[in-house]
C-alpha cells in the first residue's frame, strides 16, 4: 500500500532483529509504523537516513502484515551500512512497487522453483504464499544452487519443505567441502533428479543474471512454452515509479511492469540477461 | 534378462524406446554394485561400458595431479554417464567415485555399437539422446565457470 500523502515518503519502520544468514548476507526484521502489506514478487525501496536508499524484494510472508523481512547482501555503500545497523534504529520503507506473481495462474499447477544465490530471498516469500494456497496447487518444486555450503542461506527452510505436503525441496552447491554430502553442480543439475509434468507446470526463476540464462534455456529445452517461465528480473530498479528509467529494459520499466515477468514479455528485449 | 528389462523399463533416458529395443540393450547388459568410495572408473581410463545410475550416489569430477581430485558434480538416479566408451578414442574424461551403495546398469559399448549398425534407427535416436546428454553437462560446466568468475 502506498504513502498516499506523498509517493516519495517512506513510512517509518522499527528495526526489530538482525539475523546473520551467511558472511555477506542479513536479514533484517521491521515493524511499520503505518499500515503496510505486498504481493509476493512486489519489491520495495529501503532507506536509511542520510545514507540513501535501495530496492530489494520482501523474504517473509505476504500473508504477514505486521512486520515485513528483507534479506539484504553487502554489495555496495547502502547495503554495507545496513549491516552496520543494529535493532532499535529506524529505517524507511517506500512501495511496494511493480507486479508480483501471478499466483492464481498456479492454481490447479505443478510450480518448479529455480533459485540461486541471493535469488533464494525473494523465492522463499514466493514459497510462503504458495504454502497459504497449496490446497489449490498440484505440487511445488524448489530447486536452489548456492556456490558453496556456507553461501547457502535460511538453511532450515529446506527439512521444512520437505515436511510440507506437496512441498519439495532440493540443493547443490558449485563447490563441496569435505562435509557436504549433498549434490554438487549448478541448480540446472538438480533438473535431472525432478518428475514434473511439464504441460500442467509453470516455472519460476528467480538468481544471479547468469542462472536466469542457463535456466531459461535449460527450461525451454526440457519443453516448457515460453508464458510457461515466470523470470524475476530484479535490477537497476530506482525511483519505483517507472519515472527515472534508471531500470528500462527495452520497452518495459522493471520497477513498475515488473519486476516478474514470462519469458514470452522479454525474449525479443535485448541484453536481458546483462 | 528380466530384472534388467524392469529396470530400464524404469530409466527416463530409454522412455522412448520400444520393447524390441530394450531387451537389445538389456541383452548387451549387466547390472554392477559398487560400495563407498570404491572409484568406477579414473580419468584417462579406457572405457569399456556405458553406465546408468540406477541407485545410490556418485560424485565426478577430475584430477589434477594424483591424490588430488576436483569433485566437479554429482550424478541424479536415471543419468547416463561413461558416453566415451561409444565415442573413439575410448578414454574417460573424469574420475566417478561412488559416495554411497550404488548399483549401476554397465552396458557393453563395443556391443552397443555393433547394434547400431544393424539398427540405424535405435543407433540414431541412442547417439541423439547421448549428445544431449553430453550438451547439457557441457551448458552447466559453462554455468560452473560463469558462477566462478562472476560475483
Amino acid at each position: 500500500m502506498l504513502n498516499d500523502k506523498n509517493i516519495y515518503k517512506p513510512i517509518r519502520a522499527k528495526l526489530t532483529n538482525v539475523i546473520d544468514e551467511s558472511p555477506l548476507i542479513k536479514t533484517f526484521v521491521l515493524v511499520p509504523e503505518d499500515k503496510f502489506s505486498f504481493k509476493t514478487g512486489q519489491f520495495i525501496e529501503l532507506s536509511v537516513d542520510g545514507i540513501g536508499e535501495a530496492p530489494f524484494t520482501p523474504s517473509s510472508s505476504p500473508l504477514v502484515t505486521e512486520k515485513i523481512e528483507v534479506t539484504v547482501m553487502k554489495t555496495g555503500y547502502v547495503t554495507e551500512y545496513m549491516h552496520m545497523l543494529k535493532p532499535g534504529v529506524y529505517m524507511g520503507i517506500r512501495g511496494p512497487y511493480g507486479r508480483g506473481y501471478p499466483l492464481e495462474s498456479f492454481f490447479g499447477k505443478e510450480v518448479l522453483i529455480l533459485g540461486g544465490g541471493c535469488g533464494l530471498a525473494p523465492i522463499r516469500s514466493l514459497l510462503y504464499a504458495l504454502e497459504g494456497i497449496k490446497d489449490k496447487l498440484v505440487k511445488v518444486i524448489l530447486c536452489y544452487g548456492s556456490k558453496t555450503p556456507a553461501d547457502c542461506i535460511y538453511k532450515p527452510l529446506f527439512d521444512r519443505l520437505n515436511s510440507t505436503e506437496k512441498f519439495e525441496a532440493h540443493r547443490t552447491v558449485d563447490k563441496a567441502d569435505e562435509d557436504w554430502n549433498g549434490s554438487v553442480g549448478v541448480a540446472t543439475t538438480l533438473l535431472n533428479k525432478i518428475k514434473i509434468n511439464i504441460e500442467n507446470s509453470v516455472a519460476v526463476v528467480c538468481g544471479p543474471p547468469i542462472m536466469m540464462k542457463f535456466g531459461t534455456i535449460r527450461l525451454l529445452e526440457l519443453g516448457y512454452k515460453e508464458n510457461q517461465i515466470y523470470l524475476s528480473m530484479e535490477k537497476n530498479m530506482s525511483c519505483g515509479l517507472g519515472k527515472c528509467g534508471h531500470c528500462m529494459m527495452g520497452e518495459f520499466f522493471v520497477c513498475k511492469d515488473g519486476p516478474v515477468f514470462t519469458y514470452a514479455e522479454l525474449k525479443n528485449t535485448p541484453d536481458i540477461w546483462k | 534378462m528380466k530384472p534388467i528389462l524392469n529396470e530400464l523399463r524404469k530409466i527416463r533416458f530409454f522412455d522412448d524406446y520400444h520393447e524390441k529395443q530394450l531387451e537389445t540393450i538389456a541383452g548387451i547388459s549387466a547390472i554392477k554394485e559398487f560400495k563407498v568410495k570404491e572409484i568406477l572408473f579414473e580419468q584417462y581410463d579406457e572405457l569399456s561400458d556405458v553406465y546408468v545410475l540406477l541407485e545410490g550416489c556418485l560424485s565426478l569430477g577430475i584430477s589434477l595431479a594424483k591424490e588430488k581430485r576436483i569433485r566437479l558434480g554429482t550424478l541424479e538416479e536415471g543419468q547416463l554417464f561413461s558416453w566415451s566408451a561409444v565415442f573413439s578414442p575410448y578414454i574417460s574424461t573424469a574420475w566417478v567415485m561412488a559416495t554411497c551403495p550404488t548399483k549401476v546398469l554397465a552396458i557393453d559399448a563395443k556391443k552397443l555399437n555393433l547394434e547400431f549398425k544393424k539398427d540405424c534407427e535405435f543407433g540414431f535416436k541412442t547417439m541423439s539422446k547421448i549428445a544431449q546428454t553430453i550438451s547439457h553437462r557441457l551448458s552447466d560446466t559453462r554455468f560452473q565457470l560463469m558462477n566462478q568468475l562472476t560475483i
